[in-house]
């Protein structure tokens, strides 16, 4: 079975040797995360997006727990909001979604859970890779659309988007690469709202870190 | 949705009419994938159409794309100043044929 959106980018954002969460991936891996569930739902025919709204269309169930959760959030809204407001919500849930997505990641073979201590310490749980055929194949697609002039599909407008607010692109691609394809990346992703909104939360979230971040 | 087709000079022309959105994607997506097939040449008209979608932009980068795959070509007449706006933002108009009338999109296309 496909992975969803939600799973391939936190596979992404995992270090497939330590099975520990990129550094780089933090703080907008929460908003990524938000932002798949959303993506999930909207090539679903459940949410529809304009530049000024997030809108449910069809409340009916997609079967899969975390976006019907992220669904009926959205649908008992007392007002309607834009993507952004909900990317900024659900992200207020990363570790639940983070948590349910590493549980699926490993009953589908792909993570196991090992438990462990942080210097000696902290209890500490990590997931290391041990079937990186699907990763493997999700790096491969995202790089089939960067290098060649095709008009993308949605799914991987949405993927390459979500790969850009993770802060990824910079782990699968050297500097040279990434110089030269960083306009692609910005064309494919921009074609998705969801991605313009997701960029402008994290671009917030940068700033707020430079404006109390202490001078050094 | 209302869609009518039509043909000019070789061109097909879909005429679309209401909102392009969740809704009404499917419909306007299987005419206009439709009218594509065999390689045509299908202009779809948004000059009646008041608002377009995340889901109804999909539907316009689809027909692109397939009329680019199908060796047929693909553009669109007539935004009005709300929904060119929007596909100006998304940068559609970098990837879409976007003409201001039906003629000039059919004269492109013929």
């Amino acid at each position: 079975m496909p992975l969803t959106m939600p799973e391939e980018i936190l596979l992404l954002m995992l270090d497939d040797e330590t099975g520990r969460l990129q550094e780089r991936a933090a703080p907008s891996g929460d908003f990524a995360i938000a932002g798949a569930v959303l993506a999930e739902l909207a090539l679903a025919g459940r949410i529809d997006t304009d530049p000024a709204r997030l809108y449910v269309v069809n409340p009916a169930p997609t079967g899969d727990a975390l976006q019907d959760r992220a669904l009926a959030q959205i649908a008992a809204a007392t007002e309607t909001q834009d993507s952004r407001h909900w990317i900024e919500t659900l992200a207020a849930d990363a570790d639940d979604y983070r948590e349910a997505l590493f549980a699926r990641l490993v009953s589908k073979g792909i993570l196991k859970r090992v438990e462990g201590r942080f210097l000696w310490v902290f209890p500490e749980r990590r997931y290391p890779v041990i079937s990186d055929k699907e990763e493997r194949e999700v790096k491969a697609r995202i790089m089939g659309v960067l290098f060649n002039d095709e008009i993308p599909d949605p799914r991987d407008s949405m993927l390459i988007g979500l790969c850009r607010a993770g802060g990824l692109f910079s782990l699968l691609l050297s500097s040279a690469e990434l110089d030269r394809v960083q306009p692609r990346i910005d064309a494919v992703a921009d074609l998705e709202e969801l991605n313009r909104s997701l960029a402008d939360a994290i671009r917030e979230i940068y700033a707020q870190i430079a404006r109390y971040a202490p001078m050094v | 949705m209302d869609i009518t087709e039509s043909s000019v000079s070789g061109v097909k022309v879909a005429a679309l009419k209401g909102r392009l959105d969740t809704a009404t994607a499917p419909a306007a997506e299987g005419a206009i994938l439709g009218m594509l097939e065999g390689g045509s040449k299908v202009v779809a008209d948004l000059a009646e159409v008041h608002y377009v979608s995340s889901a109804g932009l999909r539907v316009l980068l689809k027909a692109a794309k397939q009329a680019k795959a199908g060796g047929g070509s693909f553009a669109v007449a007539s935004p009005q100043a709300p929904v060119r706006e929007v596909l100006e933002i998304s940068g559609f108009d970098k990837i879409l044929s976007i003409h201001a009338t039906r003629d000039a999109a059919v004269a492109g296309l013929a």
